[in-house]
């Protein structure tokens, strides 16, 4: 079980070889697969994954959440992403209409962008990237512009107000989350995915690194625009922030790649903290998806639980609270391995 | 060194948090507040001219469509201002009904307040929970006067019907639930640091202030000033009842949140003594079948709503119908603070004031 | 210490997560009512004397009623009642004011409807009013009494049913009136009924029991014989 996918991949190198194909086009035509089965999988992944939230939610607040279609309602998401495929595709008449059309493809191609090194299981990233947590950070990142397109584009003062929010917003937590992460790669000395969860063979990096991990965890909840961060969406003061003037299929792709930056940050820390792949009897593949999927129903249970933080408060939280608390959590790592060489652990 | 343009937004009159037809002009610079504008009158439905045109029988239904959270109080109090006009005696039972009947409503109202501040400030879970609670007084109501929303169950001289025999278990195992319902709130809501930071210090209204804006009801208990009708000018039965005036310090949205949530409770206990004391007899008085007072009268009645002082203006031509109605409407009188509060704040701060003054546009707009 | 009230509502919404949910499945589980719940307003037509306490009562015009004065006779005759739902404010004052208990409110809340014009409920004046008074006059006084059990009800029933065949046979313009509109159906449907026993017996059962159905039953037969005459007229041209 533990190498199905890895032999699926031999197994379809080695018949391309067969076929007479150079090794080179082999792996070519391999990473197209990959990439291929990677969106098939996020694309699926993101219909569960609503109807999960919405099933949590449901629970959380003693409703039921989808129960119509299919068992405990699974289909409804489709439904859903069917209604919203057939709904008409308005562009405004005041629009930028080139970015207002391209942001939302941008964004999702940056978000798909993010799976290129995350390891789904033993020596099953796509790219083996020895900067793959820097690509990761950079990538991720991106994902501020395609908002400040989309809210620009608009030419909606509430999708202006709430793009700039995400610009600030996205400004001040790249900073703690970099920071954050920064203890981990102290401790591991490499930038590769793949070496940080074999550092972790021993012990995870939770324990080693609690409070890298909360900063962490708050950092990517800013980044990922999720209550109670959810400032350029921010229902309830800017109708719906960046995406109000989106319809259709058009705002369901700003949806499909929230969701999917929400399971590729969930991934990456449980990659750096929870030991990734890494875990007993089961087989690794699988063990990322229960650890992405603990991680993402945290992200949830927040959500659902505090109301939305203020824009200043937001602000004073990261330069004044969580970069000091991450810069500290550096200089202790730092003097925690040299006190470890120096007693030669 | 830099200068902004000022520009508006539109809050309202369709946007999620302005609980109803609210249109709030805001005059931004960034994302903060330099004036508001509040523009009503979009739920406008003339209330006042359909009064003269009905009898004033036929207005009650109406009344309780002014505020229709708190769907008893505004019966009320209309219906104690025509029996004013006509001097009607009303039974001891039905006083005692009318205010457990409105007490219940003014937690339902609070309920409401909770829960809509909650998913204003973006936690939609707090918004469940009270609604949920607020469902038990709903299902009161039904067995009273069959109707959940707007039930109109007061009479001139009196109620409907008498109370069922399953009201009273009902009501008495809601008020042994409700400090536990309250403790919820506290925890999941006003305990919150995130919606405590958002509310402190936020919208501060002064004493001076409020009274000079004529603002009535809890949002002024809150600025620090220990005004409440039923204690100040008790109408019905209500200096029969012990209860504290829960009051504010410094008149911020924080302290409109705790000031409710306090209200809660002392409804609890009014309710709780109006039962003990109950006494059994009729529950409508004897009121002539076609209603015609005086010529000329005229009466101004005024009780403690749940948004403040609601007054009902009557004047009487000697026929059925009255010759002009008047609501002194408190959501109306307490929205005119809003630019004056919400000055300087941010744009999520405005949020939180519409919601912490508690408007109910069906009233404010009539 | 800060954080302590974030942790708190935490674990309130974590223990709600596996609370019983309250939830009612609406169509499939229907909710509870109380006793005195205020759905459709319904009329009882045999009760009403034709006051208009109703009318006077109501705020917004939501009930009228049609009378009609036979000669000779001294209380107004009750043709027909309507109640026009869209305008309901449902505040009870009709029902109070009604000294018959003539009205009253279902448990019925499911009042939605596709055209406006359903909206309006009209109660008919029903055939076997008229008769029963004829039968009290000759030879049965009792009949308006609640009949005490099932076969009495079954005999009752019958009853109305043969004697509505009776008023069908003797004077059907004046019975079929009720069912169908117009001179020319109701000669239509008379001539249809002289010719065939089962249609009679089927339209005089439907209107002591179901006044809608047996409108819509009698309107069937009548298009249906309009077209089969058509084509025969057809044929015959």
């Amino acid at each position: 079980m533990e190498n199905w996918f890895l032999n699926i991949a031999h197994w379809l190198t080695s018949w391309l070889v067969s076929l007479g194909l150079a090794p080179v086009w082999a792996d070519l035509i391999l990473l197209v697969v990959q990439w291929t089965i990677i969106v098939g999988i996020i694309t699926l992944n993101v219909l569960i994954l609503i109807w999960l939230e919405r099933k949590v939610a449901g629970f959380m607040q003693e409703r039921l959440g989808p129960n119509r279609l299919g068992p405990f309602g699974i289909f409804q998401t489709i439904a859903d992403t069917l209604k919203l495929l057939t709904k008409e595709d308005i562009i405004p008449s005041q629009t930028d209409r080139l970015i207002f059309k391209v942001a939302p493809m941008f964004f999702i191609i940056v978000a798909v962008m993010l799976y290129a090194v995350l390891p789904m299981g033993q020596d099953m990233a796509v790219v083996n990237l020895n900067v793959g947590l820097f690509y990761f950070i950079s990538v991720g990142s991106l994902s501020t512009i395609c908002i400040l397109m989309a809210g620009w584009g608009s030419n909606n003062k509430w999708s202006l107000l709430g793009a700039m929010r995400s610009v600030a917003q996205m400004i001040s937590y790249e900073i703690p989350l970099a920071f954050s992460l920064l203890g981990v790669v102290m401790i591991t000395g490499s930038l590769n995915l793949s070496d940080i969860v074999q550092a972790q063979h021993n012990i995870w990096f939770i324990l080693l690194q609690p409070v890298a991990f909360v900063t962490f965890f708050i950092a990517a909840t800013a980044e990922l625009n999720r209550g109670p961060f959810d400032m350029p969406e921010a229902e309830q003061e800017l109708t719906a922030g960046a995406y109000t003037e989106y319809t259709g299929m058009r705002w369901a792709l700003f949806f499909l790649a929230e969701y999917t930056n929400l399971v590729a940050v969930s991934a990456l820390a449980s990659t750096l903290f929870l030991g990734g792949w890494q875990g007993p009897f089961l087989p690794s593949w699988l063990w990322i998806i229960l650890k992405t999927y603990l991680i993402m129903l945290v992200f949830m249970w927040l959500k659902w639980t505090f109301p939305r933080i203020r824009m200043d408060h937001l602000m004073s939280l990261s330069w004044k609270v969580l970069i000091p608390i991450s810069l500290v959590n550096i200089v202790l790592t730092g003097a925690g391995i040299e006190l470890f060489r120096w007693m030669g652990w | 060194m830099f200068t902004t343009d000022l520009y508006t937004i539109n809050i309202g009159p369709q946007h999620p948090s302005t609980h109803g037809g609210l249109h709030v002009e805001a005059v931004m610079d960034g994302e903060v507040v330099k004036d508001a504008i509040v523009h009503l009158g979009y739920v406008h439905r003339s209330v006042e001219k359909i009064a003269e045109s009905r009898t004033y029988t036929q207005f009650i239904p109406y009344a309780s469509r002014l505020d229709y959270l708190a769907t008893h109080l505004p019966t009320l109090g209309y219906v104690q201002a025509v029996e004013k006009l006509i001097g009607v005696e009303v039974p001891e039972r039905a006083e005692y009904i009318r205010v457990i009947l409105g007490e219940l409503s003014r937690i339902a109202s609070h309920m409401v307040f909770v829960g809509s501040l909650a998913i204003d400030l973006g936690a939609t879970t707090g918004l469940i929970y009270c609604l949920r609670d607020r469902e038990r007084i709903m299902d009161m109501f039904e067995m009273s006067s069959g109707q959940r929303l707007l039930a109109s169950y007061m009479r001139i001289g009196g109620v409907i019907t008498d109370l069922p025999e399953e009201f009273f278990p009902a009501v008495h195992s809601f008020l042994d639930d409700l400090p536990k319902m309250i403790d919820e709130y506290n925890g999941l809501i006003s305990g919150n640091e995130i919606l405590q930071a958002r509310c402190k210090g936020i919208g501060i209204l002064t004493s001076e202030e409020a009274m000079a804006y004529g603002v009535t009801g809890p949002n002024l208990r809150a600025s620090g000033v220990a005004y409440d009708l039923r204690q100040a000018d008790p109408y019905g039965i209500y200096e029969r009842f012990n209860f504290e005036i829960p009051i504010g310090q410094r008149g911020d949205c924080m302290d409109r949140l705790t000031v409710r949530i306090k209200e809660i409770e002392q409804s609890g206990h009014i309710i709780r003594q109006a039962l003990k004391e109950m006494p059994v007899g009729e529950v409508r008085g004897k009121v002539p079948k076609v209603i015609k007072p005086e010529k000329g009268k005229e009466v101004y009645h005024r009780i403690e709503s749940a948004k403040g002082e609601l007054g009902y203006y009557l004047v009487s031509d000697g026929t059925e119908k009255p010759y002009r109605v008047h609501v002194r409407a408190p959501s109306f009188v307490n929205l005119m603070v809003l630019p004056s509060i919400s000055r300087g704040g941010k744009l999520q701060d405005i949020i939180a004031v519409i919601a912490t003054l508690d408007p109910v546009l069906g009233e404010s707009d009539r | 210490m800060y954080g302590k009230g974030l942790l708190k509502g935490l674990g309130i919404t974590f223990k709600h997560t596996f609370e019983k949910d309250i939830t009612i499945q609406y169509p499939e589980e229907m909710p509870f009512l109380q006793d005195r719940f205020r759905g459709c307003l319904a009329f009882d037509f045999g009760k009403c004397i034709a006051c208009g306490l109703c009318t006077k009562a109501c705020p917004n015009n939501v009930l009228s009623f049609e009378t009609a004065k036979e000669e000779g006779a001294k209380k107004k005759k009750l043709l027909s009642y309507t109640i026009d739902l869209q305008y309901c404010l449902f505040c009870n004052l009709c029902v109070e004011v009604c000294p018959t208990n003539t009205l009253y409110f279902t448990h019925n809340f499911e009042l939605t409807k596709l055209n406006r014009e359903e909206i309006k409920i009209i109660y008919h004046r029903p055939p076997e009013l008229d008769l029963l008074s004829e039968e009290k006059k000759t030879d049965n006084p009792g009949v308006q009494v609640e009949p005490s059990d099932a076969a009495e009800t079954e005999a009752k029933r019958i009853k109305q049913i043969e004697a509505m065949k009776m008023a069908l046979g003797k004077n059907p313009l004046k019975a079929l009136g009720k069912v169908v509109d117009g001179e020319e159906d109701i000669a239509i449907l008379s001539a249809l009924i002289a010719t065939d026993e089962k249609k009679l017996s089927k339209i005089a059962e439907l209107m002591v029991d179901d006044r809608e159905k047996a409108r819509k039953i009698a309107q069937a037969f009548v298009s249906k014989e309009k077209k089969d005459r058509q084509k025969e007229g057809g044929e015959q041209g």
